[in-house]
This record gives structure tokens, sequence and C-alpha cells, in this order.
């Protein structure tokens, strides 16, 4: 890598988020350096999270929930015997990530904050995200592109783990110059008709400091699928997660929650309002699936995202039936 | 046995039929029985390298690190087509660190890509082209300086299309226009047409597969260092002596004053035979600073600047009689080589598998705005096979025949494109085994019959290759006073087992154990010639050169014993490492007791390849079977069966032979299934640059894979009966997969590689688009 | 050399500056490069660099380094342990596989500032004096590698492992060696190899 920078380890929080203001949080890194080494981010500092034991715990609280510190890598949330049994989603989504030795490094609040792979954005392409003036993907290569919610920028948000938390409900425990505030994962992702540079609310010194699981109603189930080309590495080309609660055969509530179809982790509307009270039997399994990305705008190579994203939906639905 | 004679050698290497003068044995050692008990070649022992390479000692050129060595970088070209107009250097050369600068405006003027550009052109023709070449104190300021590189570019209208460069009015690449040669090389036997006229059956399809790229793991490189004159390279070469000779040449110094050294190598599968710019342009750097000079790709630098497999459109039309004869067969196809000159050919297997009496192929080679095409494991032949065996299975089903039997039927007991026989051929018993052991008889009889979302299948494909090597190859052996024996071979080693089974051949000949046999490859100093590691002729090559070598020491050690024992010569028989008299077995000594009568001595044979015997046709067979399961739902094929019966000759080490074999099969999944360059059609730019975005197959991609090998030995061949596998091992894998999937869901798919998209919008018609 | 701008008067007058004779055995030339010292050495270590310290193989380890340097080149271009591979530079093939504090990570991936305090294992740390260990034994006998170019970031990989699950299924070896490409597709042997380890762990246990 090519950059000077300072690297320094935090005495606490607060000295995190005041010396974040002018540099990078850094955690695993596995995101951070890759952006260095591709010319994106010139941080001058590197504030190094992994000083700050207080972010790794993984804790449950009766009534409370979850809290998932920041700083828990996706190794540790995919093997956690508590997670596998009562937040599937989240073991599945964590383990399905990048390949093991990532896991082992890459931890939650990256994963969540991470910046998208658009091989334009990645690459040597001045483009819109990045300050420039126009979408290479338009009208370029875009079969791994979005098919909605897609505005002058058609990045996919890249994060596994969002799309479960998404489904799940979670909220993000930010602290920064400011204090503290709890954001619904749901407002934390911007779509570019908002800002095509930014892919979160998160502002200058913010740090998450933990993820908040509401507890689960009695009865629910989740389940986290993604569709990858091979066996690691790749991101999802489509992921579904669900976190619904079944009764009498019939979807009593809860959502799903897509990846790999929008800039950002997708809660289709038509699709989760058709959700409550449709029985999970075939014709309700179809007409579920029928409901999502009704309004997708495929570009020129990816309109096979929405066949993709139906038939995973009544896989997904026909494993919650089973 | 040490008479010999020189002769115009011809065989095939690569695509290419290749002739040169050889010096071959004037009488050939006789090659070892089919049946003959065999002590050590045959046997999976380990790999001869395997401790160097599992406890990290083993040091490749990307290791190696001198006292002193500065690095280099390479500034290239972020433009499909562009024109320099002028480079300001004066910033780079003025940071601290930064040795030496080179550009078209201060280096020599060295001819390049066989005459047609040079070392440092302004005219670049690709995203990736060489323009400038920094030395530094480190790597690190060394990419920086490439920065602080000011270029005025011309941007000149690119095209990287094949299909559009062909076009009259595409922006060209040479003022002769974009077609290779002008024209398309032709190929004709009998009369197509009249086939076709007096077909029953006549198919016509299009089919087209994609770029690759090698993507060895160790980079190319190459560190360099100048001693006076005196120029030692070390290189990840698959060609030690090419390299010497590019750089001779190019630095215009005697061949004797350059020395190329490969020891050991991480991967090159072809993109690593020819002479890189790199080596070259490092020479010139530290030539010029005096120190020496390492330079590597970086992995974007190896996606677009080192060779890939050229693309392929081809259309083909085949015409059969109702009873399944083939009459007539016509392939019309285009490639692209890149920027530079590169074969892009791909009709061999069809010209060259089956009976058939009518062919006409017609094939042109395209420059484009890309990284310029090499050799890539059976260059041609893949593609080729896919397209081919896609055509045989639907001639097969038009004519209601089973797949394989339609092969049978139009089985060629000799070569048709010579009509000589060949020295052998097991395609037979290879599809026979290979049917038995994937359970044939359980395809779907209906394509696309079988029920479910996950839609199993069967396929087969058939292959053919060259394989046979020839001379001149030599090889010295060594015998110390110890009975220790060193093997010295201008071959190399890149992962395939040269290293062992060279010791193999010289330990079963001189009946010692392995650990008295070491072998030196690929330096050429001290090795004597060989071929370049390529077109599966190493084994076939080689063997039979040490075998020679060690059969004349053999015959040596005799002459010093005869003189020892004052016995003649004829009374004396070599046995277990022991020399015997045959009328009184009682006397006798050992080969390291007479060593040390010879003293000091070192006792040198020097082994030839023998020639290829006349009159024949020398080829590989070999067919694969897959068993796939096509998920309808999304679109993934997972291969989970691949059988593997090959005629190769003899078998030299089992466990080295799998392992070809399933590195072969593997590299076949992935071009059949997800390997991809991806170029941006607007600026011409690839995107694939990296190896999150080419995609290449991993471990839990792999299928189950069953080697059988058909063939015993080809003493008609070469003294050890071998031939080659590293090609053959890859070429029919994706196109035995392709036809599996039309089995399992009864849609040809003709477009590679088979990606989920492509089968979903296969599978689902009227996908909507945008 | 007509042409040639670089003429041969220049290159001659570079002679014999320090450019190590052709003839010394690689091997020397490398050791030759000594640990912790680069081609600066000599000049004052420049200011941006910052102390750390430690353990490589067991041995504690103490010297100045930029801080983007990373781990695989701390320990390919400072510690000359170059059994360690770097094919993508980018978290992507696994050839760089080393353990910190026993858990496997690509070493070109991190920063060396980021195994500060912390234990790192390389293919090197495996050998017992010359004597492999029984993983890389398994290779050898399993033929688990081509090139070998990838082998050591494989070994660490199935070292790492069989740490955690000693007795590993066959489905458990393709998730766990999952993220180490091999271009050679030495795959099969490569998973044969770690299931003979395991077996021979067992047999060891027993
Ligand atoms: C080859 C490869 C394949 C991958 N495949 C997948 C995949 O399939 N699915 C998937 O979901 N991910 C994938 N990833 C992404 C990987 O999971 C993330 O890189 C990782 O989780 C990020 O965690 P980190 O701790 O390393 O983040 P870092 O790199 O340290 O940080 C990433 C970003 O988040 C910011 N950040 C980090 N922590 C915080 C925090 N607590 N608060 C605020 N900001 C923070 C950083 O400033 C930085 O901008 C892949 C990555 C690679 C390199
Ligand atoms: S999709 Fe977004 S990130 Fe990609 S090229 Fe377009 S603007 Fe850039
Ligand atoms: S070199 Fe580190 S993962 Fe590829
Ligand atoms: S053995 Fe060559 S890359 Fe794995």
């Amino acid at each position: 890598m090519n950059q000077q920078f300072e690297y320094i380890n935090p005495q606490s929080l607060d000295e995190a988020v005041k010396l974040a203001g002018q540099g990078s949080v850094y955690a695993g890194g596995t995101d951070l350096l890759g952006l260095m080494k591709n010319d994106i981010a010139h941080p001058q500092r590197l504030v190094n999270l992994k000083a700050l034991p207080e972010l790794k715990a993984v804790e449950r609280q009766k009534g409370k929930g979850l809290r998932l510190g920041a700083l828990v890598t996706l190794n540790e949330l995919a093997e956690n015997e508590m997670l596998q049994k009562d937040f599937p989603a989240i073991s599945q989504a964590a383990g399905s990530a990048a390949s093991p030795q990532l896991r082992n490094v890459g931890t939650l609040g990256g994963n969540l904050c991470q910046r998208p792979r658009c091989w334009y954005f990645r690459g040597d392409f001045d483009c819109l995200r990045k300050g420039g003036a126009t979408c290479f993907a338009m009208d370029g290569e875009n079969k791994y592109h979005c098919v909605v919610g897609g505005d002058g920028c058609y990045i996919v948000h890249p994060s596994d783990m969002a799309v479960a938390l998404l489904a799940l409900e979670a909220k993000l425990e930010i602290y920064g110059p400011g204090g503290q505030r709890l954001l619904p994962i749901s407002h934390f992702y911007v779509l570019p008709e908002d800002d095509p540079t930014v892919e979160t609310v998160l502002q200058p010194g913010e740090i998450i400091t933990s993820v908040i699981v509401p507890e689960q109603p009695v009865g629910s189930r989740s389940v986290f699928v993604k569709f990858r080309e091979r066996s690691a590495w790749d991101f999802a080309v489509v992921s579904v997660a669900a976190a619904l609660q079944v009764q009498n055969g019939a979807i009593s509530g809860g959502k799903i929650a897509l990846g790999g179809v929008a800039p950002v982790p997708w809660l289709d509307k038509k699709l989760n309002n058709t959700l409550a009270g449709t029985a999970l039997d075939e014709n309700g399994i179809n007409k579920i699936a029928a409901s999502a990305l009704t309004d997708a705008e495929p570009l020129e190579q990816n309109g096979y995202k929405v066949i993709l994203a139906r038939n995973m939906i009544k896989g997904v639905l026909q494993s919650l039936a089973g | 046995m040490a008479d010999k004679k020189v002769i115009k050698s011809r065989y095939f290497f690569e695509e290419d039929f290749e002739e040169q003068l050889a010096e071959v044995p004037a009488e050939k050692v006789a090659a070892w029985d089919k049946k003959a008990k065999l002590k050590i070649v045959g046997k999976g022992v380990d790999r001869y390298d395997a401790y160097d390479k599992v406890s990290g000692t083993a040091r490749y050129t990307f290791d190696i690190q001198l006292p002193h060595m500065a690095y280099a970088k390479t500034l290239r070209c972020p433009y499909a087509h562009a024109c320099i107009k002028s480079i300001d250097v004066s910033q780079a050369e003025k940071m601290p660190g930064v040795l030496a600068v080179l550009t078209a405006d201060n280096a020599p003027k060295i001819k390049w890509y066989r005459g047609t550009s040079y070392l440092f052109d302004r005219h670049l023709r690709y995203a990736g082209d060489e323009v400038a070449c920094v030395a530094a104190k480190s790597e690190r300021i060394a990419a920086q300086a490439l920065k602080k590189i000011k270029v005025e570019y011309e941007v000149l209208p690119f095209v990287a299309d094949a299909g559009k460069a062909m076009q009259p009015d595409a922006p060209k690449l040479y003022e002769n226009g974009n077609i290779a040669g002008g024209k398309p090389s032709v190929y004709e036997r009998g009369n197509a047409d009249e086939g076709f006229n007096r077909a029953d059956v006549v198919v016509e399809e299009t089919f087209d597969t994609q770029v690759v790229v090698h993507n060895p793991t160790e980079p190319h490189c190459s560190v360099v260092n100048w001693d006076g004159d005196k120029l030692t390279v070390w290189d990840s070469t698959q060609s030690v002596f090419g390299v010497r000779n590019a750089l001779a040449d190019s630095l215009d110094i005697p061949a004797n004053h350059v020395r190329v050294i490969k020891k050991y190598m991480g991967g090159g599968f072809g993109s690593k035979l020819a002479a890189g710019k790199y080596t070259i342009m490092a020479a010139l750097l530290a030539r010029t600073i005096g120190r020496p000079v390492k330079i590597s790709m970086d992995r974007e630098e190896m996606n677009l600047a080192v060779g890939n497999r050229p693309d392929s459109v081809q259309k083909l039309k085949f015409g059969a009689k109702k009873d399944g004869t083939l009459l007539a067969m016509s392939h019309y196809s285009y490639g692209a080589a890149g920027a530079y000159p590169s074969g892009a050919g791909c009709s061999w297997p069809l010209r060259s598998i089956y009976k058939c009496p009518n062919v006409r192929t017609e094939e042109y080679t395209v420059f484009i705005n890309a990284g310029p095409g090499r050799p890539f494991r059976a260059p041609g032949h893949v593609q080729g096979t896919f397209a081919l065996e896609a055509m045989i299975d639907t001639m097969a089903e038009k004519t209601g025949m089973d797949p394989l039997d339609f092969r049978l039927k139009n089985y060629s007991e000799i070569d048709p494109v010579s009509g000589q026989p060949y020295t052998t051929k097991r395609l037979r018993e290879a599809y026979e085994a290979g049917a038995k052991a994937i359970g044939w008889e359980n395809r779907n009889k209906k394509p696309g019959s079988d029920s479910g979302v996950i839609k199993r299948g069967l396929g087969m494909a058939s292959q053919i290759w060259w394989g046979g090597g020839g001379p001149p190859t030599y090889a010295n052996l060594k015998m110390n006073r110890d009975g220790s024996v060193e093997v010295l071979c201008g071959t190399q080693d890149i992962g395939t087992g040269t290293y062992t089974i060279l010791a193999q051949v010289a330990a079963e000949v001189l009946e010692l154990p392995m650990d008295k046999v070491s072998v030196i490859l690929g330096d050429t100093a001290v090795t004597p010639y060989a071929h370049g590691s390529g077109g599966s002729v190493t084994a076939p090559s080689t063997t039979p050169a040490v075998r020679h070598a060690a059969e004349l020491m053999k015959e040596k050690l005799i002459g010093y014993a005869a003189a020892q024992m004052n016995l003649p010569p004829e009374r004396i028989a070599y046995r277990s490492g022991e020399l015997v008299d045959r009328d009184n077995p009682a006397q006798k000594m050992s080969v390291s007791a007479l060593m040390r009568k010879v003293r000091e001595q070192v006792l040198v044979t020097t082994g030839m390849r023998e020639a290829n015997p006349e009159g024949y046709a020398v080829n590989t067979f070999g067919a694969q079977f897959a068993e796939v399961e096509v998920h309808t739902d999304t679109g993934k094929i997972v291969v989970k069966r691949i059988v593997a019966a090959h005629d190769i000759g003899r078998t030299l080490n089992r466990k080295l032979l799998e392992n070809q074999f399933e590195g072969g099969i593997m590299q076949g999944i992935g071009f059949a299934l997800m390997e991809e360059r991806v170029i941006d059609r607007n600026t011409g730019k690839v995107l694939t640059t990296n190896l999150e975005n080419y995609k290449m197959t991993l471990l839990p991609d792999m299928p189950e894979i069953e080697v059988i090998i058909v063939s015993d030995a080809d003493p008609l061949l070469n003294n050890t009966g071998v031939k080659g596998i590293g090609e053959p091992a890859h070429i029919p894998t994706a196109a035995a997969i392709a036809n599996a999937v039309y089995n399992a869901t009864g849609v040809r798919f003709k477009s590679l590689p088979l990606t989920p998209d492509k089968v979903l919008q296969g599978l689902y018609g009227g996908v909507k688009q945008g | 050399m007509a042409e040639k701008d670089i003429s041969r008067r220049i290159f001659i007058k570079r002679l014999g500056t320090g450019v190590a004779g052709s003839g010394l055995a690689l091997s020397q030339l490398s050791a030759a490069v000594s640990a912790g010292k680069d081609d600066d050495a000599g000049e004052k270590a420049p200011k941006d660099q910052v102390l750390l310290q430690l353990t490589v193989n067991g041995k504690a380890v103490r010297l100045h380094i930029p801080a983007s340097l990373t781990l695989a080149e701390l320990l390919r271009d400072r510690l000359n342990l170059s059994g360690t591979k770097v094919v993508c530079n980018h978290g992507e093939c696994g050839a760089c596989t080393v353990l910190l504090d026993g858990k496997a990570v690509y070493s070109c991936h991190i920063l060396a500032l980021d195994a500060a305090g912390k234990e790192v294992l390389t293919v090197e740390g495996l050998l017992k004096g010359e004597e492999l260990h029984p993983l890389q034994e398994a290779f050898v006998k399993e033929d688990g590698l081509q090139c070998g170019f990838c082998t050591p970031g494989q070994i660490m990989s199935a070292y790492a492992l069989l740490k955690q699950k000693p007795h590993p299924t066959p489905d458990d070896i393709r998730e766990g060696m999952a993220g180490n490409l091999c271009r050679c597709g030495a795959y099969p042997k490569i998973a044969q190899s770690v299931l003979a380890a395991a077996k021979s762990n067992a047999r060891a246990e027993r």
C-alpha cells in the first residue's frame, strides 16, 4: 500500500470519537484496506477500534433482546450457538460472507459500513459515486447491479449482515460527537436519489457501538439464504432474509428483506404487505413470491435477478412451511 | 547406442507444426515392453520437490532477494487505444529513492510482438500496454513514482470485440487492418457442399466462448543481475532457453553472456512460454543503475497484460446420413488475438477426431484493443471441442442415436487429416471404460425429462491432442564417485512433476534408490537444451532422453568394470546397482566401489530423445463423462462427478498423474461455469482485474473425480512409451459439462460460461429486460 | 547496439557498484539480506516509523516499521520468511494465510500493526528443525500440491481447521478450506491430505 497514515489505539470510546473526526474508524480493516489499496480511501489516520474491548460483547437480556457489539467478528456470530438456535438468520448471514479467514477478522460494524463492490467503483473509473460525472454501469456491464431503487447509481449494497438484521428489525446504537443515538437499520442506508456518494447516514466521527436485535415473538422463525456464484468470496447475487411468525399454517407477522437487488438492503413494500394473513401453502407461497419486485426496472444484463429473487423467496417460504 | 545422427524433426507444439534440426541416437533404445515389470516408473512415489514446497523453504523467483536489489514497476496505458504525445518523467525522477525511469523517449528501440511493435511503443493498443518502467529502492517508491509520470495521450477510437473489429469501418489497430495475415486460415478436404447436399440431416448452429485468463498463482516475475557484462536472470518461465534468446537478441549481447535460471515456479499454463517485456525492462534498468532489479506483476497486471485464451464465435454446419454417418462438416470461426499477434483458431478437433470425408474450416484471428492472447492449456482445442461435441450430440439426437453410439459410428481408425495410422489409439476403450464408470445408461433418454427443481443429467465429450513430443531434447547424466547421480535437463518443472518423473526414470534404469538421484532443471548455463514446458511434450520428450543417458551410463560403467575386473565387457552385467561377471556371479562390484576406482572423475553421458517413427500420427485421446445438477430455481450448475478415461501411453507416476488430471478438470469446470474476462464495452477497459471478479473454481466447487487410464504404453513413439497429459486432461471437461446440462434441461446453451444468469434466461425465456 | 540509447560505456562505468557476483549461491545471497534491515539501513529510520513488537514462530520480534506495512510484507520483506506467499494482495486467494493468535488470517490484508503483541505462526514455524510437521508430511504423502505456490497458505488453513476441528468431516474440510485458491487444482489431493492428517491425529490420540 502506498499511503501514509497514523495508526492510533484509542484508550476510550470518547477518544475514538474525537480522533475519528479527522480520520477513519478502523475495525478489521478487510474493507478499508481494500479501498486504500485501490486508491479510493486515503485516510490520514486510522483509529483502531480493536483497542476497545467493550465493543466485543454478545449479550442477551430478558426483554431487551440481543446486543451485538460492533467489533464481534463474523465468525464469532456464525459460530455462536445461541444465535444459531434463536437467531439463525444472523449466524447464517455471517457464515455465508466472504471466506473463513476474512470472517476471522471482519467485524459486524465494518460489515454494515463496507462500501459497494461495483467493479467500476472499485476500479479505475471516476464514476458518480466517487464524485465523477457519470455512472458507467447504467449502460455498461451491469449483471451484478441493482434492479430496483437505482437512480443515477446502480450499486447493490454488499452487506449480508444488513439484510438479515433488516428482516429482524434491528436497531443500531451509534455514538458520536453529539452523543448516542438509536437508529432502526431501515433508516441507516441512503438511496442514490438522496446522495449517490454515501451509503449510510453515518456522520464523521460517528461509530456504531452495537446492534440491538429485538427478541422475536414466540413462534417466530428466521432464515437467511444467499445465492452466490461460487462458494467463497462471492457477494450475494441475491439474498433473502425472512423473520416470520407463522400461526395455523399462515403468516401472522414479520418481514422479508432482500439483498443484491437494490442500493440498500431492501424491504419490498408490496411483498411485505402480502405476507400477513397469507397461508404457507403452494398458492400462498406463489402469491407472495409474485408480489416481490413488481416495480423492478432491470438494466440490460440483470433481468434474471427478478426471477432469482422470486424463486429464492419461494424456497425460503417452503423451508419455513416444512 | 552412443552413435548419433542429425534429422529434420517435425512435431506439434501447441497448435504449431514445428520443424527443426535435431541430433538423435542412430540406434533407438528398445522401448520398455508394455508388460515390463518396472520397479519405480509407474509407482506413486512422492513428489521430488514436495519437502521444499510444504516446508516453505522453496525459493521461487518471487521470493528472491539480492543485496542492494532495486524494484521495478510498470506504468500502463489507461486507455484502450491511444498514442503518446509526450511523457514527462521529471517529477518522478526527482523523488527520493527513484533510480531510473525508462520510456519510449530513452529506451532502446527493441522490436517486440514479432516485430509489430516495440518494447516501448508510442502507439498503445490496449488498456494495459506498457508506457514506462521505474526502478526504485523499494516497490512502494516505484509505485508512487508511477503516479508522478505525466503522460499526454491522444486517445484513439477503439474496438474491443472481434466481430466488430472485422467490420470495414472499425477502428484499425494496424495499417493492414484487424484481420491477422489479412485473410482467414482455411482447411479443406473433400467437398463439404457436396456432402451437405447428400446428407439426410443437416444442422447449423453458432456457439461462442469467452476470454479466460491463466492467472497462475506466482506472478510473472524476474530478478536480473549483471556481473560485468554477464547477465543472470531468475525468471518464472516455462522456457529458460526462450527467455535467454529474447534477452540476447533484445539487448544485443552474446547468448553465452546470458544465464537464465528457473527452479521452483508457481504455475504458467502457457502464459509463461514466451519471454515477457518486463524481463527486458528489468535488465535495461539494472544495467543503467548498476544494481540487481526485481520486477513482478501484480494481480491486476496478471489479468491485463500477460496473456489469455482468445474468445471464439463458431458457426458449425454438420450433415449426416440417416444412419448417423457423418458426411460433411464446416466450421467458420473468428476469435480475438488481442492487440498483438497470437492464434485464435479452434478447428483442429473438428478436423481430426471423427471420420468425415468432407470438411471445410475457415478461421479468422482478429486484432482488438485488449491484452494479447497466449497459448493457454490446449490452445484452440478447449473452445473447439465445446462446439464440436455439442454438435455431435445434436446430430446424434437428430438421427435418433445414443451420443456414444454416434461417436463410435464415426470412429476413425486412422488420422483423417494425414491419412496415417496412429502409433496407438485407445479412444474406443476410453469410451467403454468411461461409460461404464459413470453409468451412461442412467442418463435421461429424453433430455430435460428429469423432474423436480434440481435436474440431473449426464454428458460426455471426446478429446484429441498431440502431446507426443520429439527431438531435439537432451539430458546429461552425471555419476559421482559415491554412486550418486545427477540428471541435468533444460526443461522446467512448472508444477507438473518433471523433477520427479526424470528422477524415477534414472533410478529405474540404474536400479538406484530415488534419493541417490538429484535433478537439475531449467538453467541455461548448466542444463542441455530441452523444449519449453508446453504442448504436453515434456514427459514424452524428456523421459526418453533421460532413459537414453542412463542406459549409456550403464554401458559406460560396464566398460569401466571390464577394465577393472580384466574381463571383456560382454562378460559384465549390470544388476541392481552392481557390476556382475555373468559367468561367475560371485565376482562383482558395486557401483560405488567401482566409482572409487574412477577417483575424482565424474562420469558424464548425454542422452537424446530419439526420432519419432516415420509415417505415423501421434495423438493422445480420451473421453470425459460429466454428471451435473442444474438448479432450475437459481440457475446454478453443480458438477457432481467427472469420469476421465484417457489414452496417454505409459503412466509414470499415478499420484502425479491424478493430480494433473484433477487440475485440468478443475480448470475445465472454471471455463464451463464461471471464468470470464469482462471488458467494459464503453471504455474498452478490463473490469475483472482481481480475484473477486475473475472467478476461479474453489475446493467446494469440485466434483468427485475418477481417472481411468486405458493405455499401457506407446512403445512405437519413444523408449519410455509415454505421451503427455497436461492438456488432454483439460480439453473435454467443459464440453462434457455442457452436454450434461443439455441432458438435464433439454435446453442447449451455446455460450460459455454457463453462468446462472444465462441459465435462468435460457430456462425462463423472456426475462424482462430494461 | 547502434540504435540503443543506453550505451555500453555508461553501463561499464556502473560496474562494481556492489552488484553481487552471480557465482554466489542463491541461499547465501538471500541470507545476506538480514532481517529488519532494508535498503535504507544505515540511513536513520524515517520519522513516520513506529515500533512493533510481536511474536513470530515463537520468537520475539521488535522493529520499526511504517504503519502501512502489511503483515505479509513484514514477514516476507523484513523477516525473510518467504514461505508465506502473496498472490492477490487483496484478501481474495488465501496464499498468504498465517495464524494470528491461533486463527487463520490473510496476512496481506491486515496491517503488521494489527499483530502487535500477538503471536504469528507461519509455515516455517511448523517445522521442528528440519523435520516436517505431520500435516506437512501428509501433504507430501498425498501429493496435496502441484506448483506449490498456494501450498503454505493451504497448510496454514488446514492447520487452523484441524486445531478447531481435530476430526473434520469432508464437508468441514470443504468449508474450512474454501478461502484458499489453488490454480493448479490440487484440491482433491489437498482435501485428502487434510483428511489423512486428521486420521493420523486420531491415531496419535489413541
Ligand atoms: C474478498 C472479500 C469478500 C467479501 N465477501 C463478503 C460477502 O460475501 N458478504 C458480506 O457481507 N461481506 C463480504 N465482504 C466484506 C467483509 O465482510 C467486510 O469487509 C467486513 O465485514 C468488514 O469488517 P471490518 O471490520 O474488516 O471493516 P473495516 O474494513 O475495518 O471497516 C469497513 C468500513 O466500516 C467503517 N467501520 C468499521 N467499523 C465501524 C463501526 N463500528 N462504526 C462505524 N464505522 C465503522 C470503517 O471506517 C470502514 O469505512 C467481503 C470482503 C472481501 C475483502
Ligand atoms: S453503479 Fe454507482 S458505483 Fe457503480 S459506476 Fe455507477 S455510479 Fe459508480
Ligand atoms: S495474497 Fe493474501 S489473500 Fe491473496
Ligand atoms: S499448487 Fe499451484 S496453485 Fe496450488
